[in-house]
């Protein structure tokens, strides 16, 4: 039982790794089959694993409500949003339009979803102009250094910017391609070494946290 | 003075949103149209879709939701009228779920405006889940990835798709994106194997994190943010929503640049009035 | 002249959007039951939207439909079933819901990952590492018609003068970060370098953070300019004016309440 508990999975993750790495370097009609198949697999088992996420979000509410934590009415709401929209949905067969037209699950989407979830993004907005005001203070010449790039930034990227101080709009160009490409690459190849190294762990059976689920014995 | 400066640097946060507000609903009601100005960056990608021959196929997946619409739908309607000008073949997709319904109105809608017929001159193929491994299922088998389209019309043998088996045979690509999966993706997992040309459009929260590509030309192009859709629309000649907006973009952060140099005036003033009385 | 009238459904939707967004945005006031509200109904939406596409999409356009097909082309073939391969492996990734099963899903967990960590080691070295240094390393003086010469051209990206500015900034950022000994002597220029450079690209970063959150506001507020038109009723104002009373009698009772 412990070969089919920890083992197995721990053949089937260095197979399936050394395997797909050396793929990418033979692109003979096998293995290109067999990186066209298990790809499409690939998109298959994704789905299922969405179903994952979902559940944790329907245990967190459902134990609200179960428990009556204050605010649990909102989970209600909530469940009965949800309800609501998978009726919708599978009563306008999962299509939000038809031939051009608006079903109801595009109304849905349209009028409901697109406004909440563009808002709640958009709300930001307010915060970062108020976190701008009362943290953004040159107390060192690093801070000074970051203060002054964002301004420039900030005048180079818009109309107003450009046609009071041009020159803000060449030397954003230039802090972008140069120094900004400079800093961000450095952080890519750093942490991409990072990446390589964990698939490297978790092929070679190193790092195993993503097995979780279940004891061993 | 000390007073006024501790004042002023603790005011209630209230205020900023009100001034915020303002920045953005004058503008808007009361444009001033000031003239935009283009990057060599989004002219690149505005070239290279110029410079395609007639029945071209153009990809563009929609890696967005409506979290970012406000960005990244002024780039899409641009580029879908230039494609759709230019008489190119466009497959349009999604890996954002959320995105799906917005990626297919804003689709259907520039479509229909252009006078475009659906399987003949583009297709949506909607959304599928997989991200990395969904570009390598489309990188071998186009059909294998998506046999049907978002209207559940088998894409075997639709006329839009005609002598297409895979990304290989994608002329240009231009990934529209929120984040991840995105644009880094499509190149990592598309680009880098199966050799087809592609851009990005972003948000421009990760547009920064894009000029490393852009320099290498692992991406021909980039798009970013508004002040990039505003771009797109002025060299397409039609302006769009994103130069709509780009007077509110410009007073906005004027008053934040305004904010941040308040901000500093006070709290020097604090730090000096402290300095003395140390 | 006044305008067509607009559709039933069109004209409740814009009531519906700007209620909605109203109610969002009224937590900027304070957190209240009108945000509370929006934002669970957002949630609620959302997850229910998804249930409905993925359904469609992956049980019926990937699974059930090509299935069914093959099976009734051709029912004799093996290959008309290995579609139930990962329809099989992602059923045993929801073992994980039930614990005397739960180490089931294990073989899905390491069948993904696998691949993943796979695919993922080439293409990282390929476009992450590779490529990136490539550009990194580029030439600085290059054969011309008239003989040897390097850019100056501080706007051109790829002059020499800013392959010089880049290196600097790719080696000093790494040896910030990577070198975790005690930054001393030319280490600590370097170090300190790079701070710099870090510096810059923050600041960059952040403007354009900006930029992005001001435009999606602009977006939300266009629509409800939209929305405040007499084609839609007057909507988002009508609304915005319930909301605030609404708010200020939310405000008035919970003051009561903290009164007794």
């Amino acid at each position: 039982m412990i070969f089919l508990k920890r083992q197995l999975p721990l053949a089937v993750t260095f197979v399936m790794g050394v395997a797909f790495a050396i793929q990418y370097y033979i692109p003979h009609p096998v293995s290109e089959e067999a990186i066209t198949n298990v790809s499409k697999w690939m998109q298959i088992i994704s789905g299922f694993a969405l179903a994952l996420g979902l559940a944790s979000i329907f245990h967190v509410h459902a134990v609200k409500i179960k428990r009556q934590v204050p605010g649990w009415g909102y989970s209600i709401v909530l469940y009965a949003a949800m309800l609501a929209t998978i009726i919708v949905g599978f009563w306008s067969k999962g299509e939000t339009r038809v031939n051009g037209a608006q079903t109801a699950l595009g109304w849905l989407y349209d009028y409901s979803m697109v406004p909440l979830q563009g808002t709640m993004f958009s709300i930001l907005a307010f915060f970062i102009a108020s976190a701008a005001y009362r943290a953004f203070r040159a107390r060192s010449r690093e801070a000074s250094v970051l203060l002054v790039a964002a301004v420039l930034v900030m005048m180079g990227r818009v109309p107003l910017g450009q046609f009071l101080l041009p020159w803000t709009w060449d030397v954003t160009q230039w802090l972008l391609n140069v120094v900004n490409s400079a800093v961000r690459r450095a952080i890519l190849i750093g942490v991409s070494m990072g990446q390589v190294a964990l698939s490297l762990k978790i092929i070679l059976g190193i790092e195993r946290a993503y097995l979780g689920g279940g004891r061993d014995q | 003075m000390k007073d006024f400066a501790r004042r002023m640097i603790g005011i209630d946060r209230r205020i900023i949103f009100l001034l915020i507000a303002a920045a953005v609903l004058l503008p808007l009601l009361r444009p001033f149209g000031l003239p935009i100005k283009i990057s060599p960056e989004v002219r690149a990608v505005y070239d290279y879709i110029e410079a395609l021959p007639e029945r071209s196929v153009f990809l563009l997946s929609f890696d967005f939701d409506p979290s970012s619409k406000p960005e990244l739908e002024p780039q899409a309607v641009a580029l879908l009228r230039h494609a759709f000008r230019k008489n190119l073949r466009v497959i349009g997709m999604t890996h954002w779920l959320t995105g799906t319904g917005l990626a297919d109105d804003i689709f259907s809608r520039v479509a229909a405006e252009m006078g475009r017929e659906r399987g003949k001159d583009y297709v949506f193929l909607g959304w599928s889940p997989g991200a990395g491994s969904l570009v390598i299922a489309m990188g071998q088998d186009l059909y294998k990835a998506f046999p049907s389209d978002y209207q559940k019309t088998p894409t075997q043998g639709m006329p839009v798709l005609e002598g297409v088996k895979s990304l290989r045979d994608v002329n240009y690509m231009v990934s529209l994106a929120a984040g991840n999966p995105g644009i880094e993706m499509w190149y990592v997992f598309g680009k880098d194997k199966y050799r087809f040309e592609m851009a990005g459009g972003s948000t421009g929260v990760i547009a920064p994190g894009l000029y490393p590509f852009l320099r290498s030309g692992q991406i021909n192009g980039l798009i970013g943010g508004l002040q990039g859709a505003a771009e797109y629309e002025t060299l397409i000649k039609r302006k769009g929503t994103a130069t709509a907006g780009m007077d509110a973009q410009s007073a906005t952060h004027f008053v934040i640049i305004v904010l941040v140099f308040l901000c500093n005036v006070f709290y020097f003033v604090l730090r000096g009035e402290e300095g003395k009385s140390n | 002249m006044p305008g067509p009238v607009l559709p039933t459904e069109t004209l409740l939707g814009a009531w519906v959007a700007a209620g909605l967004t109203l109610f969002i945005y009224s937590f900027l006031y304070k957190d209240n039951p009108l945000f509370k509200l929006g934002e669970h109904l957002y949630v609620g939406i959302s997850v229910g939207y998804s249930v409905v596409l993925a359904w469609h999409t992956v049980f019926l356009r990937l699974l059930w439909e090509p299935v069914k097909k093959d099976i009734i082309e051709n029912p004799a073939a093996l290959g008309s079933y290995v579609l139930l391969i990962p329809a099989v492996l992602g059923l045993l990734m929801w073992a994980r819901f039930i614990p005397k099963i739960a180490w089931l899903s294990r073989l899905a967990f390491a069948f993904v990952v696998g691949f993943g960590s796979g695919v993922a080691i080439p293409r990282a070295v390929s476009s992450y590492i590779l490529k990136q240094i490539e550009d990194t390393v580029n030439p600085l003086v290059i054969r011309g018609a008239d003989g040897l010469s390097m850019g100056f051209n501080l706007a051109s990206p790829q002059s020499g003068v800013n392959t010089i500015v880049l290196v600097i900034g790719v080696v000093s950022v790494l040896f910030y970060f990577f070198f975790s000994v005690e930054h001393t002597g030319p280490g600590r220029v370097t170090a300190r370098t790079g701070i710099y450079f870090l510096m810059i690209a923050f600041g960059a970063a952040f403007g354009y953070t900006v930029m992005s959150r001001m435009s999606l506001l602009i977006g939300r507020f266009s629509d409800l300019i939209k929305y405040a038109s007499a084609e839609y009723g007057y909507a988002a104002l009508v609304l915005l004016a319930l909301t605030v009373l609404a708010l200020a009698a939310w405000e008035m009772a919970s003051r009561g309440r903290h009164a007794v």
